[in-house]
């Protein structure tokens, strides 16, 4: 116990003494953690959202039967009850819904509440008679009963009207009740009801067919038996109700640990700020240490001092950043869990549940990282001997020999990059691809020393001729005391790195969506049935529209019908379309392949993968694809891969014509609608269109102008790389802050150096210059430095990160002018974090310093 | 003194030599010492500047690692020690006084007196209520809750004693512990010095250039470029 008091009397009142500095460091290492915190928390927040509205929809459901692409006919219900071993069956749909009037979807559920009975439960807001409830929802059609949030949000009381949204156009429905957040009730957090399956069918216009049916088995461990396997004919699925929940889950903790990864940066960056000051007391200190070890104290103990140092200011900041993470939690959890439900699984997130678990990672992270950053520190000051206590001068250390190791060392990290960054990601964590980044930066930082005793070898001649007295004197410096400055370094080139890399990225990524955008998503009107795209299920649209838009002669249409299937566990969208039409007004943006291949396209010899389904199932053109849909096995031959980036994982094009033999008739889910003649104004000519198609059919269509559509996926794109931004750029502000207190640290460590400098006739400009000097030699080669090390991790941000990820690549181009614009930037930023430094240096008397520093 | 009585061999060094290397070049601190020095002693060690007093000194104290040679203090040989054996050394065997009085900043009077006694593990009340005997000894009674920087050369000195004599060690080894303080408080200092020989038996080791502890000396020895030139009693 002993040692804690020690590490009071010795370390801790030095803190205090310099409390600046270590509010400071404290400071960088709580954004780091708090950025780090509020990532975490806001993911567990969205996967618990999306795994209690998925329990809540299960129920105590063992078994589930789906149709993939397609429903199944609800005559099975009864065929399955009568099966031996089976205690319960019960059919169930869902589909997101709105109000006509407007506002957010919402989950409507239907089920017959007589055969559900024993799989959910729900509970009345107003206590009542319970069977009245469900005999009101079975006897009465078109009634609801409303989750509690969706109740209070939309205002909707018992026995009010409100019309709904779908296929079929408005429907009203009369609210019978409402209930609470338990069991089903908590299903989409709340914005959720419930009505009688038959009404659900006739709202969305799916008679005799049902989304899946529940069932729940005497025995749950036994085999189902072979009766209820022959059931599953014609392409039936059985499968436990749980493999759509654990691939959602799946999904957003790979996304979890992409965004600890992305945080954990800022921490890096923070860790750099702490072996700074660390280093910094046990170098001032060294005498004090000889003392130490002159008493009696073992080396040991002297070790665990200064990682006990660091230990305090990881835990210092872990404090200061649970405010700050709870702060920062507020505006990331809405972002997140946005990007969350574009990119994977819709959740429904409104509130933060307390996450002991996170906390603690982030506790232990913290601590951790801060004490690692404190070995190399706290072992120099272990090795302090104690016969230094009979001196009076100080040592310098780090010789030219540990430089060149050193600088040996890091060029071996920088060669690991490539290859390590070409093994396969882990279930879309790329956790290769992160630690090629680590040791990217790593490398850099140990190159550090070696590139600035190089840089102040060759300017140190020419410095004294040009630059006089105080270049020559700061050139001598930078050699001197190079493993110190080596810090700064890193930090000034982890700064640089991330911002290249940034810009990089967002010039690269938008540029290739754009092109994608353009190219692709080409149409000046988009049509689909009502709720499809929200609901990912593509229905065919009404004949009458069809017929209607067909004769329209001043449009060509391209019809598509898409599909939402999964390959191995891999959620995936397959695009019928009709080639020849798509190819006058769109194009393809190839990976493999080319405009070539669409006259075999549209002959049905073969489909074209998107970039992301390629990467995510390990194809390629010339490989074979197969899959289930609505009961018919369809193989085809790949063709071609292309660039998509659209969210919710990979597109499978093939033929709508081919598709449509095969399936025996297929109708049109959607059709892009284009003006013929590209001069008129066809702005006007789009909205007359539309005014007419709402006039028509509006009630059951949605529709999309070209442009807005464009605009919105280029919207949902930018809002899902802010996450990654904002990240970057904390990182970002705690490396300046990093510069800023390196730079200023590195005069307080020579404070006497430069008092004795002042005592022998240097004036307080020539000592000003000197620092400022030293700043710039820093900035030069931490900006050199910084920008290769950006441009080899821009390049693994774009080609390794990003396809371990989310499958996709971008076009790889750097926006010079942004760079050539901001490099400046940061030079002077850095000069300007040298100011304090440099005023500290010229204001402390010598006498004052040389009283701190004196024995 | 009756030398005969004092049979028990505090320091024993045969054959001890120091070679500091710098660069291609050595420096000999030490060079070829024979020396025995007896329980109770009372030695100044003189010499010129740079004739090797400290590097004996810091021989003795276990701060440093001899070339070659033997060493022997109380009854340890310091050339066959583990680091933590030498760690355990210095806390029980040697106190040390130095010039520059090499107290810690951060720590009031009384935590550094304490210090050594507390690392060896001795329980903190036990540790502060020697301390408090120590310091009232010296007329540091009144210093106890002050920073070293809060305190005059010689009283910083008598903190350093108190720190040296906390473990009570039977070996008090000083490097000009007079260096940087006026006469007044030089005399002080080597007083207690003296008492703590005459009085409590501790074997007292000074290396000086002044001649303020000649009166009390049982022993002197001379150094000259690390070796001994002459070794008498007191004149
Ligand atoms: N750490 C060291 N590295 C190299 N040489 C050293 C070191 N310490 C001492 N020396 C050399 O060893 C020799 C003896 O030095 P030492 O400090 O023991 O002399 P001293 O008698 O204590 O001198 P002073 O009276 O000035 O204190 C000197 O020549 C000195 O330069
Ligand atoms: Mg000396």
């Amino acid at each position: 116990m002993f040692f804690f008091k020690l590490f009071i009397w010795f370390n801790l009142r030095q803190v205090q003494h310099h409390r600046w500095r270590a509010l400071a460091v404290v400071l960088g290492i709580a954004l780091g953690a708090a950025v780090f915190t509020g990532v975490r928390i806001s993911v567990h927040a969205s996967l618990g959202a999306f795994t209690r509205s998925m329990d809540a929809i299960t129920g105590r459901a063992d078994l589930v039967v789906t149709q993939p692409g397609g429903r199944v006919p609800e005559d099975l219900v009864a065929r399955l009850r009568r099966l031996p071993g089976v205690t319960d069956v019960s059919p169930v749909m869902t589909t997101y819904t709105r109000p006509a009037e407007g506002g957010r979807p919402f989950l409507l559920v239907g089920i017959d509440p007589l055969l559900d009975r024993h799989l959910r439960d729900w509970n009345r807001v107003d206590p009542g008679d319970e069977e009245a409830d469900w005999e009101r929802l079975v006897a009465e059609p078109f009634t609801l009963l409303a989750g509690e949030t969706l109740a209070a949000q939309a205002g909707w009381t018992t026995d009010a009207r409100v019309v709904l949204s779908h296929r079929q156009g408005d429907t009203p429905f009369t609210v019978a009740g409402r209930i609470t957040m338990d069991g089903l009730g908590k299903a989409a957090n709340g914005r959720m009801a419930v009505c009688d399956i038959a009404t659900f069918q006739e709202f969305t216009g799916t008679s005799g067919y049902v989304d899946r049916i529940d069932i729940r088995l005497a025995d749950p461990g036994t085999d189902p038996g072979p009766e209820l396997t022959r059931l599953m004919g014609n392409g039936l699925r059985l499968g436990s109700p749980g493999a759509l929940k654990q691939s959602g889950q799946g999904m957003i903790r790979a996304y979890q640990v992409n965004l600890s990864f992305l945080s954990f940066t800022s921490l890096f960056v923070g860790m750099f700020l702490v072996y700074s000051l660390v280093a910094l007391n046990a170098a001032s200190r060294r005498h004090e240490l000889a003392i130490l070890r002159a008493v009696g104290a073992s080396a040991r103990s002297v070790y665990w001092l200064f990682i006990g140092e660091g230990a305090l200011y990881g835990l210092a900041g872990w404090l200061v950043a649970l405010p700050l993470g709870s702060f920062l939690v507020r505006y990331l959890l809405e972002g997140i869990s946005s990007t969350i439900s574009t990119l994977f699984v819709r959740v429904h997130v409104d509130r933060l549940a307390l996450a002991p678990w996170e906390i603690l990672i982030s506790l232990g992270l913290t601590v951790a990282v801060a004490m690692l950053a404190a070995v190399q520190p706290a072992r120099e000051a272990a090795g302090v001997p104690p016969r230094e206590v009979m001196t009076t001068t100080r040592h310098q250390q780090g010789g030219r020999s540990d430089i060149r190791r050193l600088a040996l060392g890091g060029l071996g990290c920088i060669l690991l990059v490539l290859p390590l960054a070409h093994l396969p990601g882990v279930n879309g964590v790329p956790l290769p691809g992160y630690l090629a980044s680590l040791l990217l930066f790593t490398g850099f930082a140990l190159l550090a020393p070696w590139m600035l005793q190089q840089v102040g070898r060759r300017l140190q001649p020419l410095t004294a001729r040009r630059a006089g007295g105080p270049a020559h004197l700061a050139a001598g410096y930078v050699r001197d005391s190079l493993a110190r400055l080596a810090i700064a370094v890193g930090a000034l080139i982890t700064a640089v790195a991330l911002f290249t890399a940034l810009v990089v990225m967002v010039r690269s990524f938008r540029h290739t969506v754009e092109i994608w955008v353009a190219q692709t998503i080409s149409g000046d009107l988009f049509v689909t049935t009502r709720m499809a795209e929200t609901n990912r299920v593509w229905e065919p649209l009404p004949p009458e529209v069809v017929a209607y838009l067909a004769q329209h002669n001043e449009v060509a249409l391209v019809p598509n019908r898409r599909f939402s299937l999964s390959h191995d566990g891999h959620p995936y969208q397959l695009e019928a379309m009709d080639f020849a039409a798509f190819q006058e007004f769109g194009h393809f943006f190839w990976l493999q392949g080319d405009d070539e291949l669409i006259p075999r396209l549209i002959r049905g010899e073969g489909v074209l993968i998107s970039e992301v389904f390629a990467h995510r199932n390990g194809m390629a053109a010339g490989d074979l694809f197969r899959t289930q849909l609505q009961g018919r096995t369809l193989t085809w031959k790949v063709l071609g891969v292309v660039r998509d980036y659209r969210t919710h994982g990979g597109v499978v094009f093939c033929s709508l014509d081919d598709l449509a033999a095969r399936m025996d008739g297929l109708a049109w889910g959607g059709v892009r609608i284009f003006f013929r003649d590209r001069d008129r104004e066809l702005d006007a000519a789009v909205a007359r269109l539309r005014d007419d198609l709402v006039l028509r059919f509006g009630d059951r269509l949605d529709m999309m102008r070209g442009q807005a559509l464009r605009a919105a996926v280029l919207r949902i794109f930018d809002e899902t790389f802010a996450i990654t931004t904002v990240l970057l750029i904390i990182a970002l502000l705690v490396a300046a802050l990093g510069i800023a207190t390196i730079l200023t640290m590195r005069v307080l460590e020579r404070a006497r150096e430069l008092n004795t400098i002042y005592a022998l006739g240097g004036s307080r400009g020539q000592i000003r210059r000197m620092i400022l000097w030293e700043a710039l030699y820093i900035v030069t080669v931490g900006e050199f430095l910084g920008l290769l090390c950006g441009f080899g991790l821009s390049y693994l941000l774009v080609f390794v990160i990003n396809r371990q990820s989310f499958g996709w690549t971008f076009l790889y181009g750097v926006d010079w002018a942004a760079l050539a614009l901001s490099l400046p930037l940061i030079v002077a930023t850095a000069l300007l974090a040298a100011l304090p430094a440099m005023r500290l240096a010229v204001k402390t008397s010598p006498a004052a310093l040389l009283r701190e520093f004196g024995n | 003194m009756n030398h005969e009585a004092m049979t028990d061999t505090i320091i024993f060094a045969r054959d001890l030599t120091r070679i500091y290397p710098l660069g291609v070049n050595e420096v000999v601190g030490l060079n070829q010492v024979d020396l025995m020095i007896a329980a109770g002693e009372f030695v100044v060690l003189k010499g010129a500047s740079g004739s090797g007093k400290s590097t004996l000194l810091s021989l003795v104290a276990g701060l440093d690692a001899a070339t070659r040679g033997q060493l022997q203090v109380a009854g340890r040989d310091l050339l066959r020690m583990t680091e933590s054996q030498k760690t355990a050394f210095r806390r029980d065997v040697v106190g040390m006084i130095f010039q520059s009085f090499n107290l810690l900043p951060t720590l009031s009077v009384q935590e550094n007196v304490c210090l050594p006694a507390l690392l060896a593990g001795v329980p903190l009340a036990d540790a502060t209520r020697r301390a408090d005997r120590l310091l009232d000894w010296l007329g540091m009674s009144a210093r106890r809750g002050h920073r070293p920087a809060q305190l005059s050369g010689g009283e910083m000195q008598r903190t350093a004693i108190a720190r040296a004599l906390i473990s009570q060690p039977p070996l008090i080894l000083a490097d000009e512990p007079t260096g940087n303080l006026d006469s007044k408080n030089g005399d002080m200092v080597i007083e207690r010095l003296r008492d703590l020989n005459r009085e409590q038996g501790h074997t007292v080791v000074i290396a000086t250039h002044s001649d303020q502890a000649d009166p009390f000396a049982t022993r002197f020895i001379h150094l000259r470029d690390g070796a001994i030139q002459s070794d008498q009693g007191p004149c």
